[in-house]
């Protein structure tokens, strides 16, 4: 009884573990969902995706795009790296303004995780 | 003895002919700046269009140059008659017929001239017309750029800050080319001279689309290879180029998405990353349409530029002030870029510095630049 009841203990443990990883979500993600918010101006959604650290930048980091007519992600992908928690991402922002488009190529980012779920961080060094 | 007196009546006679030839001879001597204008001009009490009107200066009628605000671009004539002033007042110089031998060297400069009070129907707008179009040095900026020396900066470096007006390469990076005309101009050729190498090439602080903001942006520098990691692009302008003059503008694109409060808070953060750097910051007040839809906000933004300038002791350029007598305040069809003259070289030969704003624009920088050099004494330096 005391057997059954200990292996009943782990596998719920286990399952609560996974959903905890469920909640942190995908890191890659938040940062396409962050660099969605940014070139949008969506303060909103930049101040959730933005780590403790950096809420001091909120309004720049949700704020310097406006200056453009248009931005958007072009062929965007990212991929995790575990060992340095950063995602790097291919791809661009590429930034109308009248009839000159800009391209802003893509690179490292940090991200931690807060709360449970992964967080934008800065641009890694 | 009939002989003599009629040789002394005659040399008397010859004398008495002379005299007036002689006074000609005198004043040609004390007034060689003899110009005459293309078309009919108004004559003003100062230089500027908020003096009140004096005269006009009918085309052809020659008049003498007697000084010349410190920018140039505003001269102060005078016609005599019989021995008597019978015009004294100020000019715009575009409509001169310029003759060849016509150098500002050799005019004084007045320097209290834009120092008169006067006032305009808004307190806004006098606020900005009371402040002069070029600065002088100050202590604290001397401080600044020996600072930056010591920092290994550059003494002929200058850099620009700033969104798609200072992005232009028809903005600063004009001085670099071989060929120019300074027309009348030719104090600011030691100037020119000195600096010119430095502007060939633009500035990752100077970006089309930009906003204070963005300036302390990382996002903004990775299109750079220059640029290294997390940096933003000032720090990665001021790397690279170590300058030792920034010149700053920022409002055009700010005025459309940003508070006063958020701008003051950037425009000052700028200032002072540029100071810790011993970069000597010099700001410029941008200009503004009546008809525009944020004249207002833009005044705002303009009269803060003024008060941190006090505040922090900067140098300011008034192109506000200056835009206020030109075509469209020399601003294109959106309201918001300076119009061109469509030349790809410094032309000050006629007077496009009145008619188009990215000509005026680069002559108050190279006259502020001059101020910087004559105050640093450089050319003493470099010779």
């Amino acid at each position: 009884m005391r057997t059954l009841s200990l292996a009943l203990l782990t596998i719920l443990s286990v399952i609560v573990l996974a959903a905890c990883g469920d909640v942190a979500g995908d890191p890659s993600e938040t940062v396409i969902n962050y660099l969605e918010a940014k070139i949008a101006a969506d303060e909103e959604a930049v101040g959730q995706l933005l780590c403790a650290d950096m809420e001091a930048d909120l309004q720049r980091e949700a704020s310097s795009f406006t200056g453009v007519s248009e931005a958007r992600l072009e062929n965007a992908s990212c991929t995790y790296n575990e060992d340095s928690n950063t995602v790097t991402c291919e791809g661009s922002i590429v930034a109308n303004y009248g009839q000159e488009d800009t391209e802003f190529p893509l690179t490292s980012y940090n991200v931690v995780q807060e709360d449970g779920e992964w967080k934008w961080c800065g641009v890694s060094s | 003895m009939r002989l003599m007196l009629k040789r002394i009546v005659i040399l008397l006679l010859m004398m008495f002919l002379l005299i007036p030839v002689m006074a000609q001879d005198d004043e040609t001597e004390t007034a060689p700046n003899e110009i005459t204008t293309y078309q009919r001009v108004i004559v003003r009490e100062g230089p500027g269009n908020t003096f009140r009107q004096v005269d006009l200066l009918n085309p052809g009628i020659p008049a003498t140059i007697v000084e010349r605000n410190r920018i140039g671009n505003w001269v102060r004539i005078q016609r005599y008659h019989e021995g008597e002033t019978v015009l004294d007042g100020w000019i715009i110089g575009a409509y001169i017929n310029f003759p060849d031998e016509l150098s500002y060297s050799d005019v004084p400069e007045n320097t209290d001239v834009e120092r008169r009070v006067f006032t305009v129907p808004s307190e806004t707008e006098t606020t900005l017309y009371r402040v002069a179009t070029i600065p002088t040095l100050s202590d604290a900026m001397v401080e600044v750029f020996e600072r930056g020396q010591e920092l290994g900066n550059d003494p002929a470096a200058v850099t620009k800050i700033g969104d798609s007006l200072s992005a232009s390469e028809s903005y600063i990076q004009m001085f670099s080319k071989e060929i120019y005309n300074l027309g009348p101009y030719d104090f600011l050729e030691p100037t020119l001279l000195y600096y010119r190498d430095s502007t060939a090439d633009g500035s990752v602080a100077a970006q089309v689309g930009m906003n204070s903001l963005s300036l302390f942006d990382p996002f903004w520098a990775a299109r750079f290879s220059q640029c290294e990691g997390d940096e933003n692009p000032l720090q990665c302008e001021f790397r690279i180029t170590q300058p030792s003059v920034a010149f700053i503008l920022y409002g055009p694109n700010d005025v459309r998405s940003m508070n006063t409060t958020t701008y003051r808070e950037q425009i000052t953060a700028i200032v002072d990353a540029s100071i810790d750097a011993g970069v000597i910051p010099v700001l410029m007040t941008f200009s503004t349409h009546p008809e525009e839809e944020f004249y207002w906000q833009g005044m705002n933004f303009n009269v803060i530029l003024t008060e941190i300038a006090d505040e922090r002791e900067v140098p300011l350029i008034n192109l506000w002030k200056e835009t206020r007598y030109m075509p469209q305040y020399g601003l294109g069809e959106d309201l918001i870029h300076l119009t061109h003259p469509g030349f790809q070289t410094l032309k000050y030969d006629t007077g496009h510095e009145a008619f188009y704003g990215i000509s005026l624009q680069n002559l108050l920088v190279l006259r502020t630049l001059h101020e910087i050099y004559t105050t640093l004494q450089l050319g003493e330096v470099v010779g």
